[in-house]
């Protein structure tokens, strides 16, 4: 990336007028840029924030959040008339396509089922979110002390990580999800978040331990900067690519846990409702009325594929080995080309 | 292009018209083109060049090793067979076989779960039709070739239980196995010591003499060219500049890039009236007698020496008689017993092991005048971290730095050299003795009660690659101990910002780039802005330079020989290359395994040097000058011999 | 080493006491002890809570009686266990841990070692072919098996994967070809976007293996084999050439004819032992100790013929028969349980239903150690795959990432500059050292296996811990749900002990450092 930039170190008569554009020609792209422009770049990654983005905006306006009510006709607790036989989903292609009263279906009771999947989905993406926030706060500070002082904080953090990895999370999850679920879903969340955060802390702490190492953080010292300055002016912005990317993982991995929880009857229970939660309160009905099964099942896994894609093309974006994906297809082609040139 | 063609000697490889593409962003970008070169029997061809210059991977491209994003084109003829376009399963039969290759990274290139010995045989086993017992013979056989010492041991030990040395020997050994028609050692010594460099030049000369093999040496080190080449290539951006006869290259270069290159390299014993030391083979045997003798009834005095030497070294035993004369009180207790060093000149009576300072005459540290820097007696920790111990990396220091005085401290890897340097900056602890920096005691001193002392000292770092923080624009990199010390901000900062850069050569335009934007010497130029910014007494340079390519080394270092006569700076300046050090400072001290083992100024240790360690280092130093350095060669082979076991 | 490793022991039971003690307390305010009791209307109530108070020992302080049951626990030293009392069933811990133990550490293991191997080889193509159609596609699945919840798998499996084919099996009739065309194709192009080449030879790999395909779901369909599956001589016979010849492959190259005619001759032993061991089998009541026996026989004929044919190389065709051994041994052995398949289908207790969906034996089943075995394998099939879906993604993922990082590295340049083929460079060079980060994910992954088994067991209803643990959870008793996190932590400490060896076999450098 540096390549002939010396043709350029010729000093340039230095007016104080073209000073500003000047500036602004020369001003390169910083590493976030790049880091952007690769990240842009990754297909999966953006179509994957495009479906997020769709989601959670359906699921927020359709019902309503808090006070602000929605625009489907429909809540998640209120029952009507069943519509079809079963209440299975009325969407058909009479018509070329009609959605009916209840596209996603009604339960034994006739609940509008599109109306408690947008709820269910609205509280699992609350619920991903508090834990991803969490995890990033708890895990980067500790992580960053960890790996800069060492020592007996770092004995320390090492041991409480050790003691959350011999159980597996579902484990603690069921005993914390015991203590504070219930219809609580940001409390879960906030739960969940203190004992997810301890990977992420250690991914910091083995960054920071690295940093450490590197010569800039001596030559700001040498400069007479104070801890706190080389530890969040110069090492916290080099370690963004490791937090941001694996908060991004603790995500997709904490939607699944909130269901599983759910499911398992010590997450989100009944008055509270999350997409496992649902597939928990309809899972014996699953040969009668499936649709109750599929849709939130479905919502499930879009959310944490999205959240999945989008931090693996925020890892390859962070990556600096990475490098852009050549095309071999194109390569090919341009290496016939000049054969056929030179012959 | 002329190309001297040797009729006597057949031609192994020849070259014609190759270029090497790669396929970046959706583009081909030249790495190398037209590249016209005959390798001949018995012949080594050096390939010089910069980095970038397409020097390596054109040499890759033979072997169809190139990343699979590179393409090779013209035409490459081995005994009649085309190289460039052969497909992969014939060209197995090729590699290791007819042409095979010695790497730079040692470190990196032998397979860290496999043993040595392991990884020769398997040479030998795809190409030659042999059973293992017969391979092990031979890979033993190998190994003694390459002067393993021990070969039935090394065979079963792992890379990583090897020197970096050994393992180019294995390496060496391995690319030997199958009697190649052709050898492309591609860096084959940047990644080594010095005098472990020498080793393996010798070797490598002693192989070339007995295998009939062809040999391109691919090498941006114009002393290992001066010391090994029959012939040489100028590359420069992936073209030929000029190719021809070593010697005539070097003494009558024709392309003005091929000037600009031999100038830059820095010549060692430029800086002194007659030669430096090794070039004469009388001078090195004057020493190296001794050393026999000594060697001869040496036995009861190692003992006792060795007594000495063991960590515990009772500190009154090192300094000269200097440091007591100067008087100061914390030293004078160590007067007494301070007779081993005031040596007269030509008395050799040191040991290669010897961890005693010799300090030519005017060199001794005198504590009681004012100074930059001042190590009494010192010894510096790596501190413990968990289990891991607490290493100490260099004992019993006395070194003084007057102001203004720019004093090079040179060593090999491992000997203590950039410790010494970090802890002058108060990075690593002094564990005994005392670090003096302008005046101050900074022994024990916390990180807090530092900062105010940091304004008088700098440092500029080896690789400027990591010396900037690569999220930080470099101006802001440049200003922050401005607004840390002084609280400046805004226009003043700014103002401040862009002198330095002028300062230091660069357009002021460049403070709002990031360090990845910038080349290497741009970085370097930061770096040194950087430890410019608030005025220091003191300056400390581990390596600066020896990150960077030769001319942009020059370029770096007139630079900071002219800063230094500006800013009247007191300069540490630490680095492996004996001429570096020779141009830019005005005393040299040698350091080895953590032990001060000579000082004095640069002419007298170029010239005149002392104890073996140093004497070795010197005469290991390949001269860019090929009828000089074949004069020195003698000399270094028998400085080798001498202190190969002391 | 034994230093490293006995420290590391001593810090993880450390640790491992510091978490039980603070997950007793949390689940002493996290358990509802009275649940049952909410509802009642008894005119007793008072006294029904006095008595619960009393049996649960309420009264003392939670950190004494924390104290109490690690005394219990520390008696298991002595040999006298005391992990207390599943209250509201009255049953001991122990007896209810005796089965669980045994039935999770199978569910585990069977589905620890399939994810392994199946995502060390997928990972490692899919790394080998970097940016490709199938890397890509790989990349895509392992994706989407992180995103998929364990439970929503589990109850797709027992509607598909059981109650859908037990149907099949009893009524094979089929709507539409269509499904299998698609399922041909995609195999053809799976095959063709693993193996590579030009494209000539890519068209020949996906029609080949299209067609094959084919003629194999043909012949299964046509020939009833679902409901009366079976290998057979030719079986183990075409199976046993194959394995010879992919074995060859692998470990010394197709060049290599000694090694070749060494595991040929292997299949050959096979094949001709089949018959007699058929005969043994009918008239020798057999059990594990067999089985063990009949393996030990299989590695010594292995070695035994690998040395015959010895070569160059000895314990490299020694290394290569050993394996093509254990596969036929395998081969024969399956193809002894399958041959109960009628006998087991036809059985009341199973009522042509074989796909088990519940628990993880067949009750009141009649039978010999082969229809033992089988029933064993049926109900073990869908809650490993559950688990092994899940599992295998990360493997792959961490596979693909590791290799990928070492075909990287100076030393596979080496490599081949040394004039190493591919294949030798790949497999000696490169995946011995791809696998040495692999080992330390070993043991992450089988703790994420033990909590997904917790639901998979709850789901397949597999009397295993993960099942105790949800069960004693839902019923607020206290005991079994400590002795379950006792126990897994000691689970998750061996795995971690075995890591650490098999790390320290892979790499020479801490052998020798430590």
């Amino acid at each position: 990336m540096s390549t002939n930039n010396d043709k350029q170190t010729a000093l340039a008569p230095d007016d104080v007028g073209d000073n500003a554009i000047e500036a602004k020609e020369t001003e390169g792209l910083s590493q976030s840029k790049i880091v952007f422009r690769k990240f842009l770049r990754h297909k999966g990654a953006m179509i994957s924030i495009g479906v997020f983005a769709f989601v959670a905006l359906f699921a927020f306006s359709a019902v309503g959040f808090g006070p602000i009510p929605g625009w489907w006709i429909y809540n998640h607790t209120s029952s009507g008339q069943i519509v079809n036989a079963g209440g299975a989903p009325t969407w058909s292609f009479s018509n070329f396509f009609s959605l009916g009263d209840h596209p996603f279906g009604q339960d034994d009771i006739g609940r509008d089922n599109f109306a408690r999947v947008m709820k269910g989905t609205q509280i699992s993406i609350i619920v991903m979110i508090i834990i991803g926030l969490v995890c990033l706060v708890i895990g980067t500070i500790v992580g960053a002390l960890a790996g800069y002082y060492r020592g007996w904080i770092d004995s320390v953090l090492m041991r409480v990580t050790d003691g959350f990895i011999i159980l597996p999370v579902i484990v603690i999850g069921s005993i914390l999800g015991k203590l504070v679920g219930g219809a609580n879903g940001p409390l879960l969340g906030l739960a969940l978040g203190a004992i997810l955060w301890t990977g992420l802390a250690r991914l910091v702490r083995g960054d920071f331990m690295s940093l450490r190492e590197r010569e800039f953080v001596d030559s700001a010292r040498v400069a007479g900067a104070s801890d706190f300055r080389i530890m969040f002016k110069h090492m916290l912005p080099n370690a963004m690519g490791v937090i941001i990317v694996n908060t991004t993982l603790v995500m997709s991995q904490a939607i699944v846990l909130e269901a599983s929880l759910s499911y398992l009857g010590f997450g989100i229970s009944p008055p509270g409702i999350s997409l496992g939660q649902l597939i928990s309160e309809y899972q014996t009905s699953f040969a009668t009325r499936p649709w109750l099964f599929w849709w939130p099942g479905l919502f499930i896994i879009v959310i944490a594929l999205c959240v999945n894609f989008i931090g693996d093309g925020l890892r390859d974006a962070f990556d600096p080995r990475m490098k852009t994906i050549p095309s071999w297809r194109k390569m090919k082609k341009a290496e016939r080309m000049t054969q056929k040139g030179t012959k | 292009m002329t190309e001297q063609t040797n009729t006597a000697k057949s031609p192994v490889l020849e070259v014609t018209d190759l270029g090497v593409n790669f396929w970046v962003n959706d583009e081909w970008w030249m790495a190398a083109e037209e590249l016209n070169y005959t390798v001949n029997a018995g012949e080594v061809l050096a390939i010089v060049g910069e980095s970038g210059s397409g020097k390596s991977q054109s040499s890759m491209s033979l072997l169809g090793l190139l990343p699979s994003n590179g393409r090779a084109t013209g035409s490459a003829k081995m005994g009649g067979t085309e190289l460039i376009g052969m497909p992969p399963e014939k060209m197995q039969q090729i590699r290791g076989n007819e042409i095979s290759v010695i790497f730079q990274e040692p470190m990196t290139a032998l397979n860290p779960v496999y043993t040595a010995g392991f990884q020769i045989v398997e040479t030998l086993r795809v190409h030659l039709d042999v059973g293992p017992t017969e391979a092990k013979e031979r890979a033993l056989e190998l190994m003694r070739l390459v002067e393993i010492p021990d070969p039935e041991e090394r065979f079963h030990s792992f890379p990583h239980q090897l020197s970096g040395g050994q393992r180019q020997r294995i390496m060496i050994a391995q690319a030997l196995a199958c009697q190649p028609k052709l050898l492309i050692a591609d860096e084959p010594t940047t990644a080594l010591d010095v005098t472990v460099q020498a080793e393996i030049l010798k070797l490598m000369r002693e192989l070339k003499s007995k295998l009939d093999a062809g040999i391109i040496l691919i090498t941006h080190d114009m002393g290992v060219v001066a010391d090994m080449a029959d012939r040489m290539i100028v590359m420069k951006a992936g073209r030929v500049v000029e190719s021809g006869n070593a010697e005539e290259i070097f003494y009558n270069p024709q392309h003005p890039y091929t000037k600009q290159l031999l100038e830059a390299v820095p010549h060692l014993g430029t800086g002194i009236e007659g030669e430096a030391f090794g070039a004469d083979l009388a001078d090195v045997e004057d020493s190296a007698v001794v050393h026999e003798l000594e060697a001869a009834h040496g036995t009861a005095d190692d003992i006792t020496t060795g007594g000495n030497n063991d960590g515990a070294h009772p500190p009154k035993v090192t300094p000269s008689p200097f440091v007591t004369e100067g008087g100061s009180d914390r030293v004078s207790g160590l007067a007494e017993a301070a007779e081993a060093a005031s040596a007269p000149k030509h008395d050799h009576d040191i040991e290669m092991d010897s961890t005693e300072t010799y300090y030519h005459p005017g060199s001794q540290a005198d504590f009681s005048k004012a100074s930059a820097l001042q190590l009494r007696d010192a010894a510096i920790e790596y501190p413990a971290i968990g289990r891991k111990k607490a290493f100490r990396a260099a004992h019993h220091i006395n070194l003084m730095i007057a102001p203004g005085e720019v004093v090079g401290l040179v060593g090999e890897s491992g000997s203590g050299k950039t410790t010494i340097g970090r802890a002058a900056l108060g990075l690593l602890p002094t564990v005994e003795g005392d670090m003096v920096v302008n005046g101050k005691s900074i022994k024990g001193l916390s990180n807090k009660q530092l900062r105010p002392l940091r304004r008088e000292v700098g440092i500029v770092f080896q690789d400027p690659g990591s010396s900037l923080n690569p999220r930080l624009p470099v101006g802001e990199s440049i200003g922050e101990p401005l607004f840390l010390h002084e609280g400046m901000k805004g226009p003043a900062l700014s103002k401040s910002v862009e002198e330095l850069l002028t300062a230091v050569e660069l357009p002021t335009s460049m403070r709002n780039r990031y360090p990845h934007e910038l080349s290497g010497g741009q970085r370097q130029r930061i770096g040194i802005a950087r430890a410019l910014t608030l005025r220091p007494k003191l300056l400390i340079a581990d390596e600066p330079t020896s990150a960077l390519d030769v001319s942009v080394q020059a370029k770096v270092l007139d630079l900071f020989e002219g800063l230094q006569q500006e800013y009247g700076f007191a300069c540490l300046f630490i680095s492996h290359d004996l001429a570096v050090v020779e141009r830019i400072a005005s005393r040299i001290a040698v350091m080895r395994h953590g032990y001060l083992v000579e000082i004095g100024k640069s002419s007298q240790v170029v010239a005149n040097p002392v104890h073996p360690y140093t004497q070795r280092l010197l005469s290991a130093v390949p001269v860019p000058d090929p009828r000089e350095q074949r004069k020195r060669r003698e000399a270094r082979d028998a400085v080798l011999e001498a202190t190969a076991n002391a | 080493m034994t230093r490293f490793i006995l420290r590391r022991l001593l810090s993880t039971a450390l640790v491992l006491l510091v978490v039980t003690f603070v997950l007793y307390l949390l689940l002493n305010v996290a358990l509802d002890f009275f649940w049952d009791l909410r509802s009642s209307t008894s005119p007793n109530i008072e006294a029904l809570y006095e008595s619960r108070r009393r049996l649960l020992d309420l009264d003392t302080p939670a950190i004494v009686r924390y104290i109490k049951w690690l005394a219990g626990v520390g008696g298991c030293v002595v040999g006298q266990c005391d992990f207390g009392i599943a209250w509201k069933s009255g049953q001991e811990v122990t007896s209810q841990l005796q089965g669980a133990i045994a039935n999770t550490v199978k569910l585990i293991t069977a589905s620890t070692i399939v994810a392994i191997v199946l995502g060390i080889a997928v990972g490692m193509v899919s790394a080998i072919r970097q940016y490709s159609g199938f890397d890509y596609f790989i990349t895509f699945v392992s994706f989407l098996l992180y995103s998929l919840p364990v439970f929503w798998v589990a109850v797709l499996l027992k509607q598909y994967g059981a109650i859908e084919i037990n149907n099949f099996i009893n009524d094979p009739t089929m709507s539409s070809w269509m499904p299998i065309i698609l399922v041909c194709i995609g195999l053809g192009l799976f095959w063709m976007g693993a193996l590579g080449g030009s494209r000539k030879r890519r068209l020949i790999t996906f029609l080949a293996a299209t067609i094959i395909t084919f003629a194999t779901i043909y012949y299964i369909l046509a020939s009833g084999w679902l409901q009366q599956p079976s290998i057979g001589i030719v079986g183990v016979v075409i199976i046993g050439l194959g394995s010879a010849v992919v074995m060859t492959f692998l470990s010394t190259g197709l060049k290599n004819k000694r090694v070749l005619y060494a595991t040929l001759t292997m299949a050959a032993i096979g094949a001709l032992l089949y018959m007699p061991l058929q005969y043994l089998f009918y008239y020798q009541e057999m059990n594990w100790l067999w089985m063990i026996g009949l393996l030990i026989v299989t590695v010594a004929v292995a070695i035994g013929v690998g040395l015959a044919f010895r070569g160059p190389d000895p314990w490299d065709t020694v290394r290569t028969t050993f394996f093509t051994g254990l596969t036929i041994a395998v081969l024969i052995f399956s193809d002894r349980v399958l041959q109960g398949w009628g006998e087991y289908s036809d059985q009341p207790a199973i009522n042509n239903r074989p796909i088990a969906t519940i628990g993880a034996s067949t009750p009141n089943l009649e039978g010999d150690f082969w229809i033992a075995n089988l029933d064993t394998f049926t109900h073990l099939l869908l809650p490993s795959i559950a688990l092994i879906l899940i599992s295998f993604a990360s493997y792959t993922r961490y596979t693909r990432g590791s290799m990928l990082e070492v075909m990287g590295q100076d030393y596979i340049r080496t490599a081949r500059a040394k004039g190493l083929n591919e294949r030798t460079v790949v497999m000696r060079h490169a995946l011995r050292n791809a696998l040495l980060p692999l080992a330390s994910i070993i043991p992450v992954d089988i703790i994420t296996m033990i909590g997904g088994a917790v639901i998979t067991e709850t789901i397949f209803g597999w009397n295993g811990m993960g099942k105790l643990f949800i069960d004693s959870m839902r019923q607020s008793e206290l005991d079994p749900i400590m002795a379950y996190i006792l126990i897994t932590g000691l689970l998750a400490i061996i795995a971690n002990l075995v890591a650490d060896f098999l790390y320290a076999v892979l790499d020479p450098r801490i052998r020798v450092n430590a």
